[in-house]
């Protein structure tokens, strides 16, 4: 089992740092989507080898809600803009290489955190903590609007990822909160996107500058 | 025990309702369900005074002292929102009135849940049900200050999270499948077993990501934003006790990790977030440019205050940031609802624009004037008093050099509002038609509430506050 979950672990991490590397925009969403389908096969792994139905249940909605729907509602929001919110000068190789070094901040921080478990998933724990760092960084770093959604829900997933592998996850009500939470951020932030669009005709927030001071 | 759940359900009950009522029938339906809520959260208060605490729905729900404390602000503040709210929903009333009650029962519900987990929820809930609030005006800069307010709150309460989950790691790596791990009263009696290096880091991620709800800088950004561009009773509510809920969200984890990792974690995180958003917000309110923005920072001022009041610790520093809590709550919602007065007489947001308030407008400009002196910490109002017991705190704990400088920083602060104050109250203008005096008494029953905890306190705050203090004591 171990070695399934480390494994499938270590490919989350992957995708997250594919994102970050990746400049065009279809090309993420994909990588989102096939994050939250890791996510669940994860999910499934954990419950097979648990016997913990509930965790069943979590797979489905993540294929739902996050490798389905909120990809799709992403994609949308990128319509009509360009497909690369890249101005040039710009590279991923600074980016890469902040990921880089917070993957071993993750590790340095974590690993005597999670010496403390004794579940046979905890090879992967630092792997989940590292997505969920340089899922905030995408999202603080992110330029324009889809930016930044991306980053925030490459934040969700990695701390999605280590709940799952410290805890096998939260219990049932809350975690059913957490999904109809990120599902109603999604929808406000589509919702405000669309308006910023009609108003200012891009998604740059560096145009978003109305408020000062 | 059924209070709890009449407290939670009638918001949520109006909420329906009105999105499915119009006009006339949605200001009456917003009118009694605000009644009826304000009664019920006064009503829980006293009940928890008399009985220590109350349960309801197998123990989900809980109020202690703590609770009651809060769930008493939201229902003050609430209802003298709620008062001037049918001047603001306008021509939307169907836009405003179901997220208004949507927003107090999240509220609500943050406060009197017994589950961090579901605290959670209920705290980035708060976040969703008002950001449509904010965005009422659908203007450039309100959308602009929604976008701000919900990306950057929810990525803070996303933080939370993640340090929500490494509390229920501690809790399972030590004891296993215990029942109902994500409970407060849970977690309190498992504390002493935590593994303090894992809770020291959830402490850190819980206190900055609760800590952006409470406005604590650097993560305040969104606060002067959402505040501004937010319609008055809505800032007014936002100013006076979101902010707050962030607060009593940390407060809830701060026993646990003074038991499990030792006091000195908190203390020292609470000491450096509460000094830097004072040392924000006296930077900016040396010299303010518009009124809304001016009252937005000084509530990052007061949550620094909070801050430090929690992080001095002992029983005066928790008594007084409590005490502060609730006079800055009602003090600000005051303001707030007052500058939504002037804005609509002046037509403005600037200061520069605001000439002569106590000629124009003589009953708003008065009770602005007098809420501003309680604002900035003069006696004989209650901020004073709690002022002094959080400095007071801070010397009886031997951090002289945090008191002097949050000292000097609160000075600076004081005199940039009494420069700006007279600019906005002085000068020649002519009488303005205003809104009936008595539509004023609720703010004047909220400044006698400030003169009250300043000078003699009514019977029951001292024991309520000492009820808090059992609470959050490790």
């Amino acid at each position: 089992m171990s070695d399934l979950t480390n494994f499938f672990a270590f490919l989350g991490l992957v995708t997250t740092l594919l994102m970050v590397w990746r400049q065009s925009r279809p090309a993420r969403v994909r990588l989102l989507a096939a994050q939250s389908l890791l996510l669940a096969v994860q999910a499934v792994t954990i419950a097979s080898f648990t016997g913990r139905g509930g965790l069943l249940l979590v797979a489905l909605a993540l294929v739902v809600v996050k490798a389905w729907w909120i990809p799709r509602a992403v994609g949308r929001m990128g319509t009509g803009g360009p497909a690369r919110s890249v101005t040039a000068g710009r590279s991923a190789g600074i980016r890469l290489l902040v990921a880089g070094a917070l993957v071993v901040v993750a590790y340095a921080l974590i690993l005597p955190v999670s010496a403390s478990s004794s579940l046979p998933t905890r090879g992967g724990i630092p792997l989940a903590f590292a997505m969920a760092l340089v899922g905030l960084y995408a999202c603080v770093a992110g330029r324009d609007a889809v930016d930044q959604i991306l980053g925030f829900l490459m934040f969700e997933n990695g701390i999605f990822a280590f709940g799952l592998l410290a805890t096998y996850g939260l219990p049932g009500l809350v975690e059913a909160g957490v999904f109809l939470d990120v599902l109603v951020v999604v929808l406000v932030i589509e919702g405000l996107v669309i308006q910023i669009r009609r108003e200012h005709a891009s998604l740059d927030v560096d145009r978003l500058r109305e408020l000062r001071g | 025990m059924t209070l709890l759940v009449a407290l939670l359900a009638t918001p949520l009950l109006a909420a329906g309702l009105l999105a499915l009522t119009r006009d006339r029938l949605a200001t009456v339906v917003h009118g009694v369900a605000s009644l009826v809520t304000a009664t019920l959260a006064l009503g829980v208060s006293v009940a928890v005074v008399r009985e220590t605490s109350l349960g309801a729905l197998d123990g989900f729900l809980r109020a202690d002292a703590l609770s009651a404390w809060m769930v008493a602000l939201i229902g003050v503040v609430a209802a003298l929102a709620a008062l001037e709210a049918p001047h603001y929903a306008g021509a939307a009333p169907h836009r405003f009135y179901p997220f208004f009650h949507l927003f107090v029962f999240t509220m609500l519900l943050a406060v009197t849940t017994d589950d961090v987990g579901f605290m959670w929820v209920a705290v980035e809930g708060t976040t969703l049900a008002s950001v449509f609030l904010v965005n009422f005006e659908q203007t450039r800069a309100s959308l602009e200050a929604s976008y701000k307010y919900v990306l950057i709150c929810s990525v803070g309460i996303a933080v939370a999270f993640l340090g929500t989950v490494l509390i229920y790691f501690a809790d399972v790596a030590q004891f296993g499948g215990a029942e109902h791990v994500l409970r407060w009263t849970t977690l309190r009696r498992l504390a002493p077993g935590l593994s303090p290096r894992t809770v020291e880091m959830a402490f850190v991620f819980l206190l900055v990501g609760y800590g952006t709800k409470a406005g604590l800088a650097p993560m305040h950004t969104w606060l002067p934003d959402a505040h501004s561009e937010a319609p008055a009773p809505v800032s007014a509510m936002m100013s006076g006790i979101l902010l707050a809920i962030g607060v009593y969200a940390i407060l809830r984890f701060k026993p646990i990790v003074d038991v499990a990792a030792g006091p000195a974690v908190a203390r020292r995180l609470l000491l450096g977030l509460g000094l830097a958003s004072i040392a924000v917000a006296a930077a900016f309110l040396w010299n303010p440019r518009n009124y809304k923005r001016m009252l937005a920072y000084s509530s990052v001022e007061h949550l620094g205050l909070v801050g430090l009041g929690l992080g001095f610790g002992g029983p005066w520093g928790i008594a007084g940031a409590m005490l502060h809590i609730a006079n800055h709550a009602l003090a600000k919602s005051v303001l707030f609802l007052l500058s939504g007065r002037i804005r609509s007489a002046y037509a403005s947001t600037e200061i520069a624009a605001v000439r002569g308030l106590l000629a124009r407008l003589p009953v708003t400009g008065s009770l602005f004037f007098a809420a501003m002196l309680a604002l900035m910490g003069l006696p004989p109002f209650g901020l004073f008093v709690s002022e002094v017991l959080i400095f007071g705190a801070g010397v009886a704990s031997g951090h002289i050099v945090v008191t002097v400088v949050a000292l000097g920083l609160v000075a600076i602060a004081f005199a940039g509002l009494a420069r700006t104050l007279p600019r906005m109250l002085y000068g020649e203008a002519a009488r303005d038609g205003e809104r009936s005096a008595w539509m004023a008494a609720p703010l004047v029953a909220a400044l006698v509430l400030l003169l009250m905890t300043g000078l003699a306190w009514p019977p029951g705050l001292a024991d309520a506050l000492a009820g808090i203090a059992g609470v959050i004591a490790p």
